[in-house]
Parts: C-alpha cells; structure tokens; sequence
C-alpha cells in the first residue's frame, strides 16, 4: 500500500492571544480535559517527581558536601564510592545529573527574582568574604587565586546557593508532584481541572517555606542563606525558576545557531523563549537538545500505565522519549497553569471592576507570553490523540 | 632488549588503529542499540584509546631515539604494474606531529565531555572524533602520498559529519555541506595530482618522487598543471584564500571539534604540502602561486579577523591567517620555520579554544559586543586566553616568537616582501587578540555576563594542562631540536617580531570599543568594516560565479534531457506505434501480442540465417 | 560445474510457477530464498575452483547445439565474468530478500526473478556469440513484465519506453553477430578476436558501431540513457536493485567482452572518441542528477555517469584501466543496489521520494536514523571517498586511462566531484534539519508538525547492512577481487592494445617516453579537441 505522507503528518493549532486569555479569565485549564491528557499528565508528573527526588538530593549534596571542591570527581555519587556504584556510573547506567545543573545554570544566569537579587546585596558580600576567609586557610590554590581574580569565589558560592535554592525547590515539587499520583491512584483527581488545583494549592502551601542554606567548613557552619535574608519559596525560587527554566531557557546548539552574524539568538534575555514551553518535543533525543537527559530519566521511571498506553500508539518503545516529551510539556502547561491561576490578583468571580481590570491584566500578560508556546500540545482543535494504524 | 624497544615501532601501525577502533567500538551506543543507558561508556573508551596511541606514541618516540629514524612498509594492493602500499615513517619529526596530534586529541576529549555534558548524542561525537583522531595520526606518519591522500579524504568526510554534528539546525546543515564541498574540491585536485604522479613516476613513496622529480622532465604545461593540483589538497585544507570559507562556516560545529579543526587538522594539511616541498622544485608556478596564496591568506585573514564580531570566527581567520604565513614558509624553502610555527600556532590556538570554549558555554553568548568583564571571575579561562595569545604572538619568548624571528631572519635579506608581511601579520594579529580580549575579559559586565561562574574541572582541568604545555614550547622545542640552545638569532630580527608586537598591542589597548564595534557611522569605514566583516564577499562571490553555474549548467541539462532527448523518444515512440496512446496506455491489455511480436521477431532472424547459411 | 548456474534459477523458477495456486506468497519467497542461496553457494563453489592465475576461459563445458547457425552450448568462465556471476547472485538474492507485502501474483512474481538471474548468469557464462545473445533476449522480458505489472502509476510508459529500447539494443547486437556472420561468410560465433586478416577495417567498424550502439543502450550511455531514469522510477525497489546492479552490467560486459574482444583493431581507432563519448556520459548524467529534486532519479542519473568511467576505462584499455573497469561493475552493483534500497526504504516509510519535501530524516526516534547513516556510506561510497568501494574502481580506472586520454580522464574526475554535488545535496536536503515530509509552508507552522512514520525495522535494513559491509569489505581489502581478475583483465588489455604494442608494455619507472607521449597528447590536443 502506498503511503500517503499528509496522513502521517499532524499539525496541532494556535490558540489566538484572545481566545488564551478569556480562557485563563474563565477560569477553565489551559489543557483540555480529557481522560487520556490526564493520564498522561498524571503519570508524566509520576515519573517526573521520582527524578526530581534524586536530582533535588544531589543537588543538595552537590552544594553542601562538594563545596568549593575544585575536582569534584565523584560529585553524583553522593558519598558512595563502592564498586558496584563506581561501575554503574562509567556505565552511565544512572540519573542524568547533568540536567539539573543546567537548570541550575539556567536559573543563575537569568538571574531574575529574589535570590538572585540578595545574591547581590551587601549582606551576601559580608558572609561571603568570611567563608572566602574561613576556606583560603586550608586551600593553598584558592589562596593563591583569590587575590588574583577577586569575584572568582564569590561566584562560585552564588553558583551553589543557587544549587542549594533549586536543590529544595525540586524537593517541595517533587513530594507535590508524587502526592499528586498517589491522590489519582485513590481516585480524588478527577480531572485536568483537579490537578491544576491540587498543583495550583501545593504551591500556596508551601509559599511561605523559607529557603536557608549553610556550608561546613572545618566543622563550623556559616550561613551563605541565612533565614534572615527572608527567602521564600515561591517569589524567590519558584517564579524565578518558572521565568528560567519554563520560559526563557538557553538556547540549544542543536536547534538554534550561535553565530553573532547570523543574529538568531536577541541580545535581550527576557525576549528568550527557549524553555520547556516552547520546546520541540519531535527533537528530542536528537544531537544538541539537553531535554534528551530528562526524558532518558523519566522514561527509565515511567509509571506501567503510561507505558502501556505509548506501546500501542506510534512506535511504541521506538519513540517513547518524543511522546514523553509531548506528554511532559502537557503537565508542564498544568503546573505554569496552576502558577497563574494561584497568582491573580483578585479571585475570578469579582464583580469590582478594578479587580477585573487587574485580573484582566495579569491574564493577557500570560498570554503574550505563552502566545508563541507550543500550544498546539493543548488539544484545542478537536484532535484526540488517536493511535495510527 | 632489542625487541623490547623494537616492538613499538614494529606494532606503529596500530597508531590510527586506535582512533578507527575508538569510533568501532562507540557504535553501539552512537547506533541506539543500548537505549536503556547514556553514551558515556563510549566517551570513556575513547578516551582510554587516545591514551593508549599516547603512550604509544612515546614508545616509540624513546625508542626511534635510541635506533633512529625507521621506516615501516606493508604492500596494500599490487596489481600490473601498480604498486600501492601503506608506509609510515617514524622520524623525531613525524613522531613530534603524532604527539601533538595524540595529545591535543586527548585533551580535546577530555574537555568535550564538560563541555557537551548535556549532550545525548555523546557517543556519535566521539566515535567521530576516534576517525578524526586515526586519520590525524596516519596523515602524519605517512611517508606515501597514496595514503596521505587516502586519510586525507577521511579527514574531509569526518569534518563534514562533526561539522555537521548538530544536523537539524539550519546553519549548521549548509555549514557541513560548503566545508565538504570546498575541501573536496581541493582533493579532487589533489587526486588528479596523485593518479598524475603514480602514472609518471610510478611509486608513490615520497622518496621515491624526490628521486624521480629533479629528471622528470615534464613539459612546463604538465609540470605546472601537476604542481598546482598537488598543492590544491592543501589549500583546502589549510582554508587557505579562496578555498577558507569552510573554516568559518565550521565554526557551527561543536567547539571541541572546533580546537582540533584549528589547531591539527589545518597542520595536517600543511605536513602534507611539507612532504610535497621538494616534488615542487618541478613548477617554479606552483611554488609562485603558493607564496601568493599565503599572502593573501596572511595578510587577509588577520584583516577579516579584526572585523568579526563572533568570537569563535574572529579566531578561526587567524588561523587561516597564520597558515598563511606556514604558506610562505614552504614556498620560499623554509621546512623547519614552517614546522615550527605549525607547532606553536597549534598548541597555542587549541588553547584559545578551550578558552573561547568555556566563555560560550558559560555565557551561551559568541557575540563580543554582548560580552564583557569575566577576568575577575573566570581564572582558568582568562588565563588561558593570555597563555594563548602570549604563545600566538612574538612578546614573550614562546613558541610563535622563535618561529616568528627566525622567519623574519631567515627571510630579511632576500625577501623584504616577505618578511614584511611575516611582520605586519603579526602586529595585527597581537591587536586583534588585545581587543578581543578586552571585549570579552575587561571592562563592565554585560547582562549575559552578569552571572558567569568559572567552567568545572573537566575544562578547567585540560585548559591547564595545555596551557603548561603552551608555556614550556621553548623547551620542547629544543628537545626535538628545532632550534639549538642559543641559535644566533640577530637581534634585528628579534627587535623587529617584538616592536611590531608591541605596535599591535598598544593599538588594539588604544583602540576605541564600544556596542557599535561592528558598524561604524562613517561611510568609509563602514564601507571597509562590511567588506573585511564580510569575509570580502567570499561567500557572495561563490554564490554569483561557480554554484550559479554549477546550478545553471545543471537545470541546462535536465531540459535537454527533458526536452530534446526525452522528447524526441517519446516523438519516435509515437510514430512507430502510430498512436501515442499505444505507448502510454497500451501495455497491460496487449502483453501477450508483445511477448508474441518478440519471440517471432527473434525465431523469424534465426531462421532466415539458418537457411542462409544452409 | 557452470551448467547448474543456469538450472538452478531455471528449474527453481519453473517449480514456482507450477506451485499450487494457493501457496501463501511467504512460502513462495522463502523457496525463491533457498533457490538463490543454492545459486549463490555454487557460485562460491564456482569461486573455489577457479584459478586466478590463468588467463583463457576455465571449467568450459561445450556441446555443439544447433551446428547448422553455429549456435554451439559453450559455457566458461574467466576473471571478467566471475565477480559478475557473484554480484548477480548476491544481488537477486537480495532483491528478493526485500521484497515485501507482494499480494499481486506472487508466483510469476518471484518467477521471474529468478528466471531473470538465471539469464544473466547464462549471458555470463555464454561462450558463443548466439548463446549469449538469446540469454540476453531472455532477461528482457521477465524485467519488462516486473516493471509493467508491479510497477508505478506511469509503468506502462516506462516499460514500453524500456522494451523499445532494449529490442532495438537486442536487434543491434544480433544483427552485428549475425553481419560478422556475413561479412566472414563463416558461421563462427565463438569468441575468437576478428582482425583484419579476416575482415576489411571498414567492416569492422560498422559491426561495431553498431555492437556500441547496441550495448550503449543497455550501459546505458548518453544520448541512449533516455529509459533508464523512467524505468527505475516506476520500478519497485527489488527491480530497480537488479536493473542497476545487474542487468546495466550486460551491457559493460558486452562491452569488454565482445566489443573490445571481438574488434581489437577496430576498437583502437575508436578508443579517442569512446574516451571522449565516456567524458561526456560522465558530465551529462552528473549534471543532470544534481537537477533531480526525485530520489531515485538522481540515483539513476547517477547510473549514468558513473557507467561513463567504464567506457572510459575500456577505451583505454590498459591492465590497470581494465582492472578498474572490473571493479567499477563490482562496486556500481553494490553502491547502487545499496542506494536503491535505501531509497525504497525512505519511500516506503514516508510516502514520498521527492526532495523538496522529505528533511530531518536522521531524528533518532522518528526519523530513519539507521537508513539515514548508510545512506551516508553509501553516497560517500559513491562520490568515491577512500576506504570505500567506490574510490579504489575509480582510482584504478583513472590511473589506467590518465595517460592514454589524459584531458577524458580529468574531466572523468570532475564529473566524480559532481557526484559529491548532488549526492550531498541529497543528504543535506532529506536527512539533515528538522524532521519533516510535506512541503515548508511557514517556519513557525512546520515547526509545530507531529510526524509519525512507520519505524524500520532491523531486518528491513538487513539486506542493505550486507551490502554496506561488502562495500566497505571491498573499499579497504581490494586485493581479494584484485587477484581473481587481475590475469584475464591483463591479458585483455595485451591483446586489445596489440596495435601498440610497440609502445605499451613500458614499465613505470622509465617513465619519460609515457610522459613525453602523454604531453604530445595534451599539447596536440587532438583526442579531446572541442571537449575542454
């Protein structure tokens, strides 16, 4: 039978600025709610919160016992220096921990928020400049580069509070996120709708959690984070976090090209749309795409059910990682969804006009921003994801 | 004993097996066919091979030392009266290029695997760097053009899928194809060279053509033709005016293969041309063309540099620029100052690679107008950076400044031309690095600036590593003895390589920087900043002459094909079926009465003959 | 020995066709599987009991069949016909290997390819004039009825256009046996050469004449190229592996065999402007190839040329050309069944051959990653890179004919950097960007399409490994093919070149009298006057 290339090809639809942000201010989900986008939102968040469990613990390992180490050989083997884990790690038989130091990357060099505007204050310079003293003690190296290139280690220590910033993020998310596929496997989510809620409420719980980070050195402890600085969760990680990784992200060499002629990347970071909602899930795996380390994770915890239902649609196995990125940025659409929705200035059903006009405000800056996002992925056009023959 | 320190050498040619093994053993992994784990096992194996060649290498290196030079020979194919065979020579010399290659093969991957640390297709990208790797190391051991051109082919199709790496991005993708086409068009050249030398002077073992060159006795026509495709191979390769364009498009590839492609493969090129010096003496033309070339290619390129605004490009026209200055050396008979400073530029631009390297992947940024103030932040990079641009230019006593000086001594009195160019390139090339590095290293920081934590010890560790290598040049280049202790280097030639050094450096610290670096407001200048930013229009100028006709040449033919030998077929068809339906339609209906027309049509001839011949 | 070359096919093809009705087509293609794989262990056996060091006709087996036309069985086989029979052998096997899905009368199906197979291997084998001219004959037909019945939507026109063609090459041929017949006014049609003793120069010109023609046809070269882009259009992909790696070979094997066999003397006064005419086949067919936006005409296209070297390499006529014209049949077969496989894969997977449209084909989970990287090898192998087969055929023949017909040669090489052109081209345009398979409308929309393409399986692949390993196997280790060959290709190039034979067996080392000849060449200009 010959094959006809137009039936093997599939083009989701845009969303119109508009039709997003009456939408948002209907308070219906971004995502439409079906059975199988729940599914896989459920399970790609399943899958999602056990890698970030372990992704948040090295990072926190990472900030905390690898501190300022110049050769931080065994950084994502976590203490562990057996054989059996030394080999499986030349293997790569492991978690890509490589992924969670470029969101951390991300996040860092953004710089947007909070944290990084403390990163800059006078109070960080004094603590820094008592470790940096504390530390050139004992490393003969760092002494001898300390005085020679003076914001080398200054650096290096905002590069691990944001390590540590994003270390306890990911640990809020993922319990959030695993919670969230144990309410649905009691049957208490019934909907895209529920988990946006669930999302959107776990997100205002832990709002007000403090984020505080100290290093050991020489057995004294010496904040880099201290809870005076009043770092909060969700203004000071969380959004950041949301505006580095879901938003702006970093370019990709395998997608976008570098050159300073060719003028493709905009010399304004804000105008950035290379994160996780903009991305193109058909690339995944491909040469140049950093996602590829995600999706290899998620896909090697990836809950029964979701598996099964990938089995029987396309390739099956062959091109799980790609349905998984699809999948993926669904529930990524979820969680900015609940973030919006938790963020109006007034509740919804309002009848004050100046409270609309705000909410009216907050809802179409989200759309300017999500506007040239893939939201084809959100199942406006009808289309159900059906299996090809 | 003796076997012991012979084993080596009699194992030599297992050198590019190593490289070609490192690319078998990643397929695996570069094929997908382990999916459940990552690609790194393949990196690690490479690596662990590129570290066997080394020690190898210097087995062989201590044990050459002790027996001298050797010469190894395995017959490939032989057949009438052609004899084509694998040979290697394992001299001081080749075996120094081995080590540079091996080693800067070694400290590439290393720091490939901080750099690409997020990169799935790991695997795919060392085993292209294994083939790199084994075509290096057989180009430099080679002592028959045969195989120098055999591997070099090798070469040209392993940049074109390492430049082509990242292949659905769109750059990337034109980038792969014009650094293939350019190069092959260089070795389609050189082939006709090398079948050209193995109809005429038989063998292609490079001493057997120094022998057979001074009585060929070609006519002038013949000589000059050869000589020109001989050194066509290397000019390609070297990205030499006008066949560089492919170095700059290049750049799109992964920044590690970016640190060999600039530093070894280009001095593979130029070791190749180094071999065919004295088979040269037969086309005083091609010689003629050669030092014209790398003028051009001296002076041009250092210009073109100053006028990038892409931190990777702004480099890779240096390169072309100094293997320019390699050029002249081997047109004006100059082999050792030609390797010398193929050996310094080497080492010292694979070294501004790694830097450059660790400022992209820190900023995510090549443009040097949206860069600025990582010195204070970044200690393994901004001192490389210096190292580098210390061991490129002649102020200090590294590698560039001995090869410089003696080029400009040894060229001063009969080539003022010459060494005037030698001069004037290196004081640009010292501004160009000034301002480079003030644009990126000094001044205030910018917003893709603003949060850039030193790179990890993966590149970190490789960065330093090179760069004690950079700086202890001038000891390694005694030990190989390409210069002895305190050659009379006259002082005039020394004054000249650090005034004019000095003259750059003070320029390029004078210079005013600013955001309008690339475009200036004065017509003139803006005139002048487009051209040389623009690379001369190069790409434009292939674009209008030889792809259009290429392309016109192309579509020119396929309507005659189309028009004129289809259509007078098809016309034909008609008229002897009487009905163009016949031809078009009427098979399937009437196959019996063809199959029918056929065999009688065949019985009626045999018959007829057999009864003729009765 | 060589007798069961041709029953094996022939009895296997007739078991086939009187199979039971309802055979399921998979038993059918497994019993075609174990048929050639019979066939392709005698050849092997064939292999095992030659011996490469003598130059006539080994293992013959001859009976006279009909003695009153001269028709004689005369079966041999030397080290031109050799790495052929193993080629054909390999080659149908895999061509059957990769047919799929065949509902359509698979019984005359798989038939007829394996009469087609046995038909070559007697085309081969053939010791006699006749014999080799009915086998030729026989091979046409099941072809036209593989094109014509399982072809394209455009079959018909193709394979009317084919038949036409390839009965007026047949009837050439046949007529200039037959004239040689007349001419002599004896029926011998053995393979003995006709010098001018026996026949006016005149004569011989015209019988060869129209024997170029006759072959030209079947090569194919330009202007007579015409069928071939059609007919492989609209054959399916095992047909297009045979046509390409197979069948052209009849025709530069008639070529070596019977043209420059037959015509020695009449063959040298020719050779400049054979040179000339392979110079221009080369140019044309690479020319037109890069216009080709359809895969597999630019694979056919590409046929064409690269069939130039071997009139190149044949005009020649040196040891060393010859021996490249031996392993260009070799390595053609092998890189353009590879490349035919390929594309078959691509068309079957996506729908669609055209360049405009396919791209980003290598994405590694929905692309065709494995299809894409030996479609990589099998280009490079094409374009002649080194370490493949392509480079060393093309090398030998250029080396062989450079100082015959340097300015032919030369433009030779020009036209094997073309084939870097458009094959790339090739490569960049379908497997290099992001994925897609329907025209590019609007960046921003493409990069929104879901695409979603059948996965290749591996033994999909497997036919087209095995030859890419074989190609590679012979790119790096040419030796083996080199000494099976090497005798008879030499004693061909002393016998064809007896004229000269003053001025050829020279040894290179003194290579000042070659040298001066070749500058006298180029200087006077007149092998390629209007050319360069």
């Amino acid at each position: 039978m010959p094959v006809i290339p137009e039936l093997l090809t599939r083009a989701g639809g845009m969303p119109s600025l508009e039709a997003l942000t009456e939408r948002l201010l209907a308070g219906d989900t971004l995502l439409l709610d079906t059975p199988d986008n729940l599914v896989e939102v459920v399970d790609s968040l399943a899958s999602y919160g056990v890698v970030l469990d372990a992704y948040s613990t090295n990072l926190i390992y990472q900030a905390e016992a690898q501190f300022l180490n110049p050769f931080p050989l065994f950084k994502y083997l976590e203490g562990d220096l057996s054989f059996a884990k030394i080999w499986r790690h030349l293997c790569h038989d492991r978690i890509n921990y490589e992924y969670a130091e470029y969101c951390m990357k991300a996040m860092l060099w953004h710089g947007t928020g909070g944290l990084d505007r403390y990163l800059d204050s006078p109070d960080f310079d004094a603590s820094c400049a008592q470790i940096i003293r504390r530390k050139l003690r004992r490393d003969p190296l760092l002494a001898l580069l300390h005085p020679l290139f003076p914001a080398f280690l200054p650096e290096l220590i905002r590069m691990a509070a944001t390590t540590h910033a994003l270390g306890q993020f990911w640990r809020v998310m993922s319990d959030l996120f695993l919670n969230l596929a144990e309410a649905e496997g009691q049957g208490r989510i019934s909907g895209i709708a529920a988990v946006v809620e669930f999302i959107s409420a776990g997100l205002q719980r832990a709002a007000p959690e403090s984020i505080t980070y100290a290093v050991m050195i020489d057995g004294e402890s010496h904040w880099v984070l201290p809870p005076e600085a009043g770092l909060t969760f969700l203004t000071d990680v969380a959004v950041p976090y949301v505006e580095a990784v879901f938003l702006r992200g970093m370019p990709f060499f395998g997608t976008v090209s570098f050159n300073a002629q060719a003028q493709q990347i905009s010399p304004d970071q804000s105008q950035f749309t290379y994160g996780a909602l903009f991305a193109d899930p058909l690339l995944t795996m491909g040469a140049g795409i950093p996602p590829s380390l995600l999706m290899q994770d998620m896909g090697r915890h990836l809950p029964e059910r979701l598996h099964q239902r990938y089995l029987r649609q396309g390739r099956g196995d062959g091109d799980g990682r790609v349905k998984l990125c699809a999948s993926f940025q669904k529930a990524m659409f979820c969680v900015t969804n609940g973030a919006i929705d938790g963020t109006f200035p007034a509740p919804l059903s309002s009848c004050d006009p100046a409270a609309q006009a705000a909410n009216h405000a907050h809802a179409t800056g989200w759309a300017h921003r999500l506007a040239a996002s893939r939201t084809d992925c959100l199942g406006w056009d009808g289309r159900a994801d059906q299996c090809l023959p | 004993m003796a076997v012991l320190s012979s084993l080596p050498i009699q194992l030599a040619w297992l050198i590019p097996c190593y490289g070609f093994l490192g690319m078998a053993i990643s397929l695996p992994w570069a094929s997908g066919w382990i999916k459940r784990s990552g690609p790194r096992p393949a990196a690690y194996l490479n690596l662990l091979l590129t570290l066997v060649a080394v020690v190898h290498g210097g087995l062989i290196l201590r044990s050459v030392g002790r027996l001298g030079p050797q010469h190894l020979q395995f017959s490939w194919f032989e057949v009438a009266d052609l004899h084509l065979q694998i040979s290697f020579e394992l001299s001081l010399t080749t075996l120094a290029c081995l080590a540079l290659v091996t080693l800067m093969s070694l400290v590439t991957q290393v720091f490939a695997l901080g750099y690409l640390d997020k990169e799935w297709s790991l695997a795919r990208f060392y085993a292209l760097l294994g083939f790199f790797e084994g075509a290096m190391a057989g180009v430099v051991l080679s002592s028959n053009l045969f195989i120098s051109y055999f591997l070099l082919e090798m070469l040209t199709l392993s940049t074109y899928l390492l430049v082509g790496f990242w292949y659905a991005q769109s750059l990337v993708v034109t980038a792969a194809r014009d650094a293939f086409f350019t190069k092959r068009v260089g070795d389609v050249l050189l082939l006709m060279g090398v079948v050209t030398l193995s109809v005429y002077a038989g063998s292609l073992e490079f001493t057997d053509l120094y022998a057979w060159a001074p009585g060929a006795g070609l006519s002038p026509l013949v000589a000059n033709l050869l000589g020109l495709g001989l050194i066509a191979g290397p000019i390609g390769k070297c990205a030499q005016f006008p066949m560089h364009l492919w170095l700059d498009e290049a750049m799109e590839g992964p920044n590690p293969a970016s640190i060999l492609r600039n530093s070894v493969v280009v001095t593979c090129g130029a070791l190749v041309l180094l071999k065919l010096m004295p088979l040269l003496q037969i086309s005083p033309l091609a010689v003629t063309v050669l030092l014209i070339i790398g003028t051009i290619s001296a002076l041009g390129g250092a210009l073109v540099a100053i006028a990038q605004v892409d931190l990777k490009r702004a480099f890779s026209y240096s390169t072309t620029s100094y293997l320019g200055l390699v050029f002249i050396a081997i047109a004006l008979q100059q082999p050792l100052i030609a390797l010398l400073l193929l050996f310094s530029h080497g080492m010292a631009k694979a070294l501004m690679f790694m830097s450059v390297g660790s400022v992209i992947s820190t900023t995510n940024c090549q443009d040097l107008t949206e860069l600025g103030g990582l010195a204070p932040r970044m200690p393994a990079t901004t001192t490389a950076f210096l190292v580098a641009a210390a061991g490129l230019t002649g102020i200090l006593p590294l590698g560039c400044f001995w090869a410089l000086a003696l080029m400009v001594q040894a060229l001063q009195d009969h080539s003022p031309l010459a060494t005037g160019t030698v001069l004037l390139t290196h004081g640009l090339t010292a501004f160009n690095l000034v301002r480079v590095y003030r644009q990126v290293f000094l001044g205030p920081s910018q917003p893709k600036t603003r949060r850039t934590p030193e790179v990890g010890w993966l590149m970190a560790l490789p960065m330093v590593c090179l760069m004690v290598i950079v700086l202890s040049t001038p000891w390694l280049m005694m030990r190989f003895g390409f210069v002895s202790g305190s050659i009379g280097l006259s002082s005039s030639s020394v004054l000249a390589v650090v005034i004019t050094g000095l003259l750059g450096t003070l320029a390029g610290f004078r210079v005013e920087l600013n955001k309008t670096w690339s475009r200036s407001v004065q017509r003139p200048l803006r005139l002048l900043q487009d051209l040389l930013g623009q690379d001369f229009y190069t790409q434009q100028l292939y674009q209008r002459t030889i792809v259009t006709w290429v392309a016109s040449l192309a579509a020119l033919t396929d309507q005659f094909d189309r028009q004129v030998v289809s259509g007078l077929v098809n016309r034909l068809g008609r008229a002897s079926l009487s009905s163009a339906e016949a031809l078009r339609y009427g098979v399937s209906g009437q196959l019996q009465t063809y199959v029918l027309t056929i065999i009688v049509a065949i019985l009626v001839l045999l018959s007829t003959l057999s009864w003729v011949y009765r | 020995m060589l007798t069961p070359l041709l029953l094996i096919p022939f009895v296997g093809a007739a078991l086939l066709l009187f199979s039971p009705a309802q055979t399921p087509p998979g038993r059918l293609r497994l019993g075609a599987i174990l048929v050639l794989t019979l066939q392709l262990g005698w050849c092997l056996a064939v292999l095992a009991r030659f011996d490469p060091t003598t130059t006539g006709m080994q293992l013959q087996e001859s009976f006279s069949w009909v003695p009153e036309i001269g028709l004689d069985y005369r079966l041999g086989v030397d080290g031109l016909s050799l790495p052929l029979l193993l080629v054909n052998a390999a080659l149908t096997l895999v061509s059957v290997i990769c047919t799929r899905d065949i509902s359509q009368r698979p019984r005359i199906y798989f038939a007829l390819l394996l009469t087609i197979s046995g038909a070559v291997n007697g085309a081969f084998l053939a010791g006699n004039l006749l014999l080799f001219f009915l086998f030729y004959e026989l091979e046409l037909i099941p072809l036209w009825l593989l094109i014509s019945i399982w072809g394209g939507a455009q079959r018909s026109y193709a394979a009317t256009k084919f038949l036409i063609f390839t009965a007026i090459s047949g009837m050439l041929i046949l007529g200039a046996f037959l004239g040689l017949a007349l001419f002599t006014g004896t029926v011998d049609f053995s393979l003995t050469p006709v010098l001018t003793e026996r026949l006016a120069m005149g004569q011989q010109l015209l019988l060869l004449g129209a024997l170029l023609v006759g072959f030209g046809i079947k090569i194919p070269l330009v202007p007579f190229h015409s069928w071939l882009p059609d007919a492989h259009t609209q054959a399916s992909t095992p047909v297009s592996v045979l046509l390409a790696g197979v069948l052209l070979k009849l025709g530069t094997y008639g070529l070596l065999r019977f043209c420059l066999g037959l015509f020695p003397e009449a063959w040298a006064v020719l050779a400049p402007w054979l040179a000339l005419w392979a110079a221009v086949s080369v140019l044309y067919g690479s020319l037109a190839a890069i216009a080709q936006t359809d895969m597999k005409r630019m694979v056919a296209y590409s046929s064409v040329g690269h069939m130039g070297y071997i009139l190149l390499a044949a005009a020649a006529a040196t040891p060393v050309s010859l021996l490249g014209a031996e392993f260009q049949m070799v390595s053609h077969g092998l890189i353009s069944a590879l490349l035919f496989l390929l594309v078959g894969i691509v068309y079957r997977k996506t729908g669609t051959r055209n360049l405009d449209v396919l791209r980003g084909l290598l994405n590694p989970e929905r692309g065709l990653p494995f299809t894409g990287c030996l479609m990589i090898l099998g280009v490079m192998a094409s374009a002649g890179l080194p370490g493949m087969a392509g480079f060393i055929s093309e090398f030998l023949v250029f080396r062989g004919s450079l100082d015959r017909f340097p300015v032919a040669t030369l433009a030779c090489m020009v036209g094997s950097g073309l084939t870097a052109v458009y094959f790339l081209l090739l490569v960049n345009r379908a497997f290099f960007g992001r994925l897609a398979i329907t025209r590019s409308l609007d960046p921003i929309q493409d990069a929104r399409l879901d695409i979603q393409l059948a996965p290749v399986a591996p033994r999909e692949t497997l036919p087209a490994t095995a030859l890419a390993l074989a190609v590679l196997g012979l790119g790096l280790l040419p030796i083996g093919l080199g000494r099976i060959s090497e005798s008879t290709t030499t004693a061909m190039a002393w016998a064809g070149g007896s004229v000269e034979s003053v001025e050829r067996p020279q040894p290179a080392p003194q290579a000042q009298p070659v040298a001066n000849a070749i500058s006298r060449a180029m200087n006077s200009g007149i092998t390629m006057g209007g050319e360069g």
